[in-house]
């Protein structure tokens, strides 16, 4: 079987799970397949236009926003602090911090803050998003690192810009913080965190 | 209710939401709920499992609205394929009867007196489509989007080998993209408030 084959099949949700499975994995890996699959859920996506649509009971609306209310994903924005470094796991690990900040500053001439937002889905898995980021520089690539209660940082996986889903789960009450690392990042930090939040 | 969010593209209300803005949640259900739910009804047959699948799709968005990737994808089709795999996942699992789906005439008269000028529109344009496509292609993308039958089992009750099968569902679906997509036929939120 052909698994390039599945692509009209999937978006129409027409595959058992076992297919579907081995689709996903396929597209990680063929462009060709993801660029035919955006296209083809749009079609499919109109298709649910094509239903006759009664009014939803009133209800669903407020039994949704109340359960998304107690979902509420936990974000707090942290200002980043430049000029008062509280002493993370991560600083503790610092080694240049001075460089750091100098190379953030010339990155940013106009000082403005960073905000961090973690959004922390139900099962835990989280994605990181900063705002005032600037792409980072040549041979330079943004590491997150999730920091739990008092445990060493761990790699969250690298980006250069905006955000990304962080690796692996982020327990309660850990840090999730950024820093500027080589290119292909580091497994423990070796510069100042840029920004932190806390979920 | 006044819908102060109305201005914003459904794109920038998922990055709100990203941000659990709740406004942003309920601007995007006012906007698709109803095109949700009566997918979600088409697909289960049940009004209570049809209000699960269009909750946990709401959710989902909810709780997953950072992932979204604007360029990629418009958040409709998004949102819409949240809905349509749960209720697909929803109908599988009851194992219910979906035979009945092979009948398109039952079809409840209308969607109500008070049904949005903007849905009706759409709904027309996408009937027409499908009416234009091959009768075997129009059946094979209407069980297996609406019927929620697996490729497998369309094989099985059509009769045909399952490459028969795939093709008909990708020119389907391509015919459908070429006709929906001609120009002119572009309807803009703002001409609906």
């Amino acid at each position: 079987m052909d698994v390039h084959d599945l692509t009209a099949a999937y978006a129409l949700d027409a595959l058992e799970p076992a297919e579907a499975e081995a689709y996903e994995a396929h597209l990680g890996q063929c462009e060709d397949c993801r660029a035919q699959l955006a296209e083809l859920n749009e079609s499919a996506a109109a298709l649910a236009f094509g239903a006759v649509a009664p009014a939803p009971p009133a209800h669903l609306r407020e039994s949704i926003l109340a359960a998304a209310a107690a979902e509420r994903s936990n974000v707090v924005p942290l200002f980043r602090r430049r000029f008062a470094p509280r002493v993370l796991a991560v600083a503790a690990a610092a080694a240049a911090c001075v460089a750091v900040g100098f190379t953030v500053a010339a990155l940013r001439p106009g000082g403005t803050h960073l905000v961090a937002t973690v959004v922390l889905a139900a099962d835990r898995t989280a994605t990181l998003q900063v705002d005032g980021l600037a792409h980072a520089p040549q041979g330079k690539t943004y590491e997150a690192w999730v920091i739990p209660a008092g445990g060493a940082p761990r790699p969250a996986g690298i980006f250069t810009g905006g955000g990304l889903t962080l690796r692996g789960k982020v327990p309660a009450h850990a840090v999730v913080a950024v820093t500027l690392e080589r290119a292909g990042g580091v497994s423990a930090p070796t510069t100042t965190p840029l920004v932190e939040a806390r979920t | 209710m006044s819908r102060q969010l109305a201005h914003l593209s459904d794109e920038a209300l998922v990055l709100m939401a990203a941000r659990s803005e709740e406004s942003a949640l309920a601007e995007l259900y006012d906007r698709y709920g109803r095109a949700a739910y009566g997918l979600a009804l088409r697909v289960v047959r049940d009004p209570a499992l049809a209000e699960d699948a269009v909750q946990e799709a709401f959710l989902a968005l909810w709780n997953s609205a950072a992932r979204f990737v604007p360029e990629k994808s418009k958040a409709s089709t998004w949102i819409l394929t949240l809905v349509h795999r749960r209720a697909v996942d929803a109908v599988r699992r009851e194992q219910r009867r979906r035979a009945d789906s092979l009948d398109h005439a039952p079809e409840p008269s209308v969607g109500g007196v008070d049904e949005d000028a903007w849905l009706r529109l759409q709904r027309e344009r996408v009937q027409a489509a499908l009416r234009s496509l091959p009768d075997a292609q129009r059946e094979a993308l209407e069980l297996a989007y609406y019927g929620g039958f697996s490729q497998s089992e369309l094989a099985e009750r059509l009769g045909q080998p399952i490459g028969t099968i795939k093709s008909r569902m990708f020119a389907g679906l391509s015919r459908l993209r070429e006709l929906l997509g001609e120009p002119g036929t572009e309807v803009s939120w703002t001409s609906t408030i």
